[in-house]
């Protein structure tokens, strides 16, 4: 269950370059060098349990930073987040591979940076190395990869420790059609099995075909909370 | 958030991940690998010999200024290598920063893990040369340990508070590339500190790297512990740039997303 109540999240911009840091100096700790922008103001959302809930809204209206809210990256300025249950984040597919390195050795590399102990890291990697299907390739040094392969490497590290909560940040349409519809099959199982999904996306039949639920984001709060269908008509008709 | 994920088994093998990645892209596409990191002391030290020995030797008979100058070489490569890596760790890593749950002070631990793999690796070379110019083997050699110990404590609070507010103005970054080179001449590395005229002693004293540049002197060159008095500096310099360092950070980290 995830639980955010009254939230505001401001981001600390420094605007004034290298003029101000004597002010820095004489003012630390108490942020007046840095300006407050909010991105998400009053933000009350309640998701529960095994629901799949698709977040809408223009672009720079805030939904990535709700995502890394929710996946802990960015801690909110005011109000409560109250998250039960193990949460993974699919924020930036293939952030963080190093192309010198293999295949082998970037499954090591990305899982620790996801928080895994080496014991973890061992149990998934065969289940990793089917999943991507490279096969061979996973030998090879990641800057010989195609684009293809490379998102499906990224894609099967990040979504094989099964989660209580999957926060996906528009990552599904990775690689060729076949691809694809093992990821959406790989995330409807992770549903299936009771876990939550929130899901970031533009292409709004991705949204319909698995979500039951949508929230539309404007300006930074939220401007609608209902079916699919409902809050779709309303975030196209933003577009006229 | 910081002080209990240092206890947390994932987060020590992202970072013990993060540096032996460092170390695997650094050497993988050369042919002689670690020897590289000999090859830039080895060629300063021809060249201070040339130009520096006999000024060097003038103001102290008893000097062997080869060992002098190359033990004092490698340490200080390694201590400003070490800052400037600290120092950018989190631009460097700003697209994990942003998209990965890890607490980002693994970024300067894992660059000085990685900068301290890198000094241990070249040890081996080292020692072998150092052998060649008469560095007589003692007890003394086991104080690199704690001085390791104690000099990346204060490189990484040093690089993590000039690297914190790098995030903010990256003239820091500018700034600290500018003033290393001069640092390698205010601090008595390639020659002794006697050189320096009575009236400018104090000088010398209010550089902190002249401390930890002193301490390998007397490790290698001397074979000797370092001093009571030196190794109390030493530690308060890094207890002190380590705390300053962690509270800045911490003071300023919730901006790092929007900044990087």
């Amino acid at each position: 269950m995830i639980k955010l109540s009254d939230v505001d999240i401001a981001f600390h911009i420094q605007e004034n370059g290298f003029v101000s840091l004597k002010d820095f100096a004489l003012n630390l700790g108490k942020h007046s060098f840095l300006k407050k922008k909010y991105i998400l103001k009053d933000i009350d959302l309640e998701i529960y349990e095994g629901e799949c809930v698709g977040l809408l809204g223009k672009n720079g209206s805030g939904k990535s930073t709700l995502l890394r809210t929710l996946s802990g990256i960015i801690i909110p300025t005011k109000g409560k987040i109250d998250i039960r249950g193990s949460v993974a984040p699919l924020l930036g597919l293939g952030v963080g591979l190093e192309k010198e390195l293999n295949g082998i050795e970037n499954i090591k590399l990305l899982c620790a940076l996801m928080g895994m102990t080496k014991k973890e890291i061992k149990d998934l990697m065969p289940g990793i190395i089917e999943f991507s299907e490279l096969g061979d390739a996973v030998n090879w040094q990641v800057k010989r990869y195609s684009t293809g392969m490379t998102s499906r490497l990224a894609f099967s590290i990040a979504i094989m420790k099964n989660p209580d909560i999957l926060l996906i940040d528009e990552v599904l349409s990775v690689g060729d059609i076949g691809f694809q519809r093992k990821c959406q099959r790989k995330v409807e199982e992770i549903m299936s099995n009771g876990a939550t999904v929130i899901f970031v996306s533009h292409a709004f039949e991705e949204v319909q075909r698995m979500c039951n639920r949508a929230v539309l984001i404007n300006e930074g709060s939220i401007q609608l909370d209902g079916t699919v269908d409902e809050v779709g008509k309303h975030y196209h008709s933003l577009f006229d | 958030m910081s002080l209990t994920s240092i206890t947390n088994k994932g987060f020590t093998n992202a970072v013990v991940s993060l540096a032996v990645k460092t170390l695997k892209v650094r050497y993988k596409n050369s042919l002689i690998g670690i020897f590289w990191s000999m090859l830039n002391p080895l060629l300063f030290l021809v060249i201070l010999y040339i130009v520096f020995s006999q000024f060097a030797k003038g103001s102290d008979a008893s000097l062997n200024y080869p060992l002098y100058a190359l033990s004092g070489l490698i340490f200080w490569n390694f201590i400003s290598a070490s800052i400037l890596q600290v120092l950018t760790s989190f631009i460097d890593n700003g697209d994990i920063l942003k998209s990965v749950n890890l607490d980002p002070i693994a970024f300067p631990f894992a660059s000085m893990l990685a900068a301290i793999f890198n000094l241990f690796l070249s040890f081996i070379p080292f020692l072998a040369i150092l052998y060649f110019l008469d560095y007589q083997l003692s007890w003394s050699i086991l104080a690199v340990i704690p001085y390791v110990l104690i000099t990346s404590v204060f490189v990484t609070g040093l690089g993590m508070l000039l690297g914190t507010l790098n995030v903010y103005f990256r003239d820091i970054q500018l700034l600290w590339t500018t003033l290393m080179p001069a640092f390698f001449y205010f601090t008595p590395i390639a020659y002794p500190p006697s050189l320096i005229p009575e009236k400018f002693q104090w000088l010398i004293k209010i550089n902190p790297f002249y401390f930890f540049i002193d301490a390998v002197h007397q490790i290698f060159h001397d074979g000797e512990f370092p001093s009571m008095e030196n190794s109390m500096v030493m530690i308060g310099l890094a207890v002190g740039c380590y705390l300053l360092g962690y509270f800045v950070f911490m003071r300023l980290r919730k901006g790092f997303i929007s900044n990087i």
